[in-house]
């Protein structure tokens, strides 16, 4: 079915540059190169007559360091055509890497969008409201990429205090295990020495 | 927080006051709902901009209750993700357990024994059963009814206590694991599953009786929030919210997973029998028979359960081939869906992404919401039935 | 909102006011059926306690005599609250066993449990070697301060609130 919906795909769009990626494990996929043509790839999607899909379900992001690819999940909720398709796009670029949003055709992606760019910085262009939603409005990095940092303050607190982190107890195994191996040390040394 | 970096924070409702006459007339009124309001069901805050008594717009506020749990999930190994999975949606957790257990048995190409998968359909069922009792209690409560949250307390201390000597723990289970479940039923809790199910027949009866008919209720939820088939496809919603709006849609049927596709049960859909399809009251009313649902499939599974192992066979330290799987399972406030991506022998997830029913339906409330009185918005709210536990992740 | 009421004619009115007394009535009848004929189903607690099941995951319990520091616990457990601790027995000393018959190599110097942090999923006692990791059921254990949630079973107090606090003792 994926491999009818690209041929479509490809004969009515243009520059759309579809292909189906079929993984040794899980799931196949349709994998869109041509960046400019996504908006109108996937109102082709929703719109033609053979195969239609009305709802959008989710939407994805996952981090590979060279790229970050974008899933987007779509489903007809249709007894009779019960079918689903993933639809990749791959972004290259850390800084603001952008997509067309596509929030004109499926209301849903509204807040999948915002939280991809919440977690993974993704740009969607022509968003009507581009915010954060589940970390603060102000919080800086994006939190699911792979090189994430957090910061060590949030508005004059400390992100990880030690005292609730339970991070003394934990230095406190470190020192214990130091002071064991030290105290080996000197008594081997001792011994050595009793030896000679 | 706004003055920190204005660039990131531009919440559009919150604009300086204005003070002259003709303006204050004008002018909206902006009235915090939460994010410790009884009705929300969590800590979920709504900016709701009224104008008198009617709601002009309302923006939902998310993440007071975010607890990384993706990224968490990214440094857990495989079992240990399953208590954090427990902790999404705390009052199906049966249901969250199942999906991701599906999903990773559907990569590692693990069997899973009919034992198992018999007691997975009955626990995951009878937790749907007190999902949806509390979901109705705490509708009844929302709606300014109290007594009958306690009714429905009452039946679900039941499947508490039969959890809880099965897995453990009353809420938060741990119980399915990957490739079967922890523990075994035996045969006189078995018994006592069948005494309840025999007795909650008669009670669902009693609750219609009590709330679904009552005129007070019916006034307070019918053509209230309504949604249409077209609106339930464009927001993406599902569970009972897209079959209260009369759409026939359960994934139980449509793409049955875990063997329910040898269970004979009806789907129930909003029909509109009082006020129009897909208001709250067809909402409402489609998990009351649900319930009745759950239970003919409780009584198919009773009928049909034999001796058997319970734990397929799943490696001590598990690893994953290379790539990646998006599953969907039908839990009570909706479709649970998991986009797992894995690397080439990985003992931790690369990725997990997890479609929570409930965060798709809070994104229906900006639009469900213009025009409506206040009391209807928190009639609306308790209809779709969010889990801020897994809105917010 | 178009209820009957307000779009309606007389005739509606009066159907509306009937179906809202018959149906209240209705309701309140059930109400009153439980003030006769259903006990109250309220533990009253502190006075009454109810008998856990067996299973019950409630606070953790380590038997360290029996604990050969294997350190499966604290790798298995999802939010790292078991610290552990342990070193290597000198040469030449006797290797004593467990009560089923493990030999202990390493001489155990520590084993905290934050309760504060556990999330009571029960991981660590599934991968215990000697089962000496168990749930107790033992639900009353507030503190003052969150430093008193980290338990020391090395303590010997510990083991005086044993029969308190084991399974089975």
């Amino acid at each position: 079915m994926l491999n009818d919906l690209v041929e479509l795909l490809n004969k009515n769009i243009k520059d759309v540059d579809a292909e189906v990626l079929t993984p040794e494990n899980g799931d196949h996929s349709i994998l869109i190169k041509g960046k400019n043509s996504f908006h109108s790839a996937i109102k082709f999607i929703k719109e033609n007559d053979s195969i239609s899909f009305n709802a959008l379900q989710v939407i994805s992001g996952v981090d590979y360091l060279d790229h970050i690819e974008v899933n987007y999940m779509f489903a007809n909720f249709d007894k009779n055509k019960p079918h689903t398709a993933i639809v990749k796009v791959r972004l290259e670029g850390r800084v603001d890497p952008s997509i067309d949003s596509i929030v004109d055709l499926y209301p849903a992606a509204d807040f999948q969008e915002r939280e991809c760019y919440d977690m993974f910085g993704v740009v969607f262009n022509n968003h009507p409201d581009p915010r954060r939603i589940l970390c603060p409005y102000d919080w800086e990095g994006f939190p699911l990429r792979k090189d994430y940092m957090s910061p060590k303050t949030y508005a004059g607190m400390d992100v990880f205090p030690d005292d609730k982190m339970n991070m003394n107890q934990r230095e406190y195994i470190v020192h214990e295990k130091a002071e064991v191996a030290r105290k080996k040390a000197e008594e081997k040394a001792a011994s050595e020495s009793k030896t000679e | 927080m706004a003055s920190q970096n204005p660039d990131n924070y531009q919440l559009s409702a919150t604009e300086p006051n204005v003070t002259t006459e003709e303006a204050l007339k004008s002018q909206l009124m902006t009235l915090n709902m939460g994010p410790q309001h009884p009705a929300t069901h969590g800590v979920l805050r709504v900016e709701i901009l009224t104008d008198s008594e009617v709601v002009a717009k309302a923006i939902p506020h998310l993440g007071y209750l975010h607890r990384c749990m993706e990224k968490h999930c990214e440094n857990l190994d495989y079992r240990g993700i399953i208590p954090f999975v427990d902790r999404l949606d705390y009052l199906a957790a049966m249901n969250m357990e199942l999906g991701y257990a599906l999903t990773v048995e559907k990569m590692a190409g693990t069997e899973v024994p009919r034992r198992a998968q018999l007691i997975r359909v009955l626990v995951s069922e009878l937790q749907r059963i007190a999902s949806h009792l509390m979901a109705f209690g705490t509708y009844a409560i929302d709606l300014g009814a109290f007594s009958p949250f306690l009714y429905a307390f009452d039946e679900r201390e039941k499947i508490l206590r039969l959890f809880e000597e099965i897995s453990g723990a009353r809420l938060l289970y741990n119980y399915i694991w990957l490739g079967g479940v922890w523990n075994d039923i035996s045969e006189q809790q078995l018994e006592r599953i069948s005494e309840f199910c025999d007795h909650f027949e008669g009670e669902v009866d009693k609750y219609n009786n009590l709330v679904t008919h009552n005129k007070i209720f019916k006034d307070r939820t019918c053509n209230v929030g309504t949604l249409t088939a077209e609106d339930c496809f464009a927001y993406g919603a599902t569970g009972p919210v897209l079959r209260g709006s009369g759409v026939d849609w359960d994934l139980r049927k449509v793409d049955p997973y875990c063997g329910y596709e040898e269970f004979d049960f009806d789907v129930p859909l909003g029909a509109g029998e009082e006020g129009t399809i897909g208001d709250c009251w067809n909402r409402y009313y489609v998990r009351m028979k649900e319930m009745k649902e759950s239970v003919k499939i409780i009584r198919q599974v009773l009928d049909k359960i034999e001796d058997g192992p319970i734990m397929g066979k799943v490696s001590k330290v598990l690893k994953l081939p290379k790539g990646e799987v998006y599953v969907r399972t039908e839990c009570p406030r909706g479709e649970l869906g998991i986009h797992l991506v894995s690397e080439e022998n990985g003992k931790k997830p690369y990725r997990m992404k997890v479609k929570s029913p409930c965060f798709t339906h809070t994104s229906m409330l900006p639009f469900m919401a213009p025009g409506q009185m206040i009391a209807d918005f928190v009639a609306t709210i308790g209809s779709i039935d969010i889990v801020l536990g897994e809105v917010d992740r | 909102m178009s209820t009957s009421v307000e779009t309606g004619s007389f005739k509606d009115y009066f159907r509306g006011l009937y179906q809202g007394v018959t149906s209240t009535a209705k309701g309140m009848w059930i109400t009153f059926k439980y003030v006769w004929s259903h006990k109250p189903v309220t533990i009253e607690y502190p006075e009454v306690r109810e008998v856990l099941p067996e299973k019950a995951r409630m606070r953790l319990y380590n038997d360290s005599q029996n604990c050969i520091s294997c350190t499966n616990c604290a790798n298995a457990c999802p939010v790292d609250c078991i610290y552990i601790s342990s070193v290597s027995r000198p040469k030449g000393e006797d290797i004593p066993k467990t009560s089923n018959g493990q030999a202990i190599r390493k001489i155990l110097t520590q084993f905290d449990i934050d309760t504060a942090l556990c999330c009571y999923c029960g991981l660590c006692t599934t991968v215990c070697p000697t089962e000496c990791l168990t749930h107790s059921h033992d639900y009353e254990f507030s503190q003052y301060a969150v430093e008193g949630f980290i338990v020391d079973y090395l303590d010997p107090e510990v083991k005086q609130w044993r029969d308190r606090i084991v399974k089975n003792p």
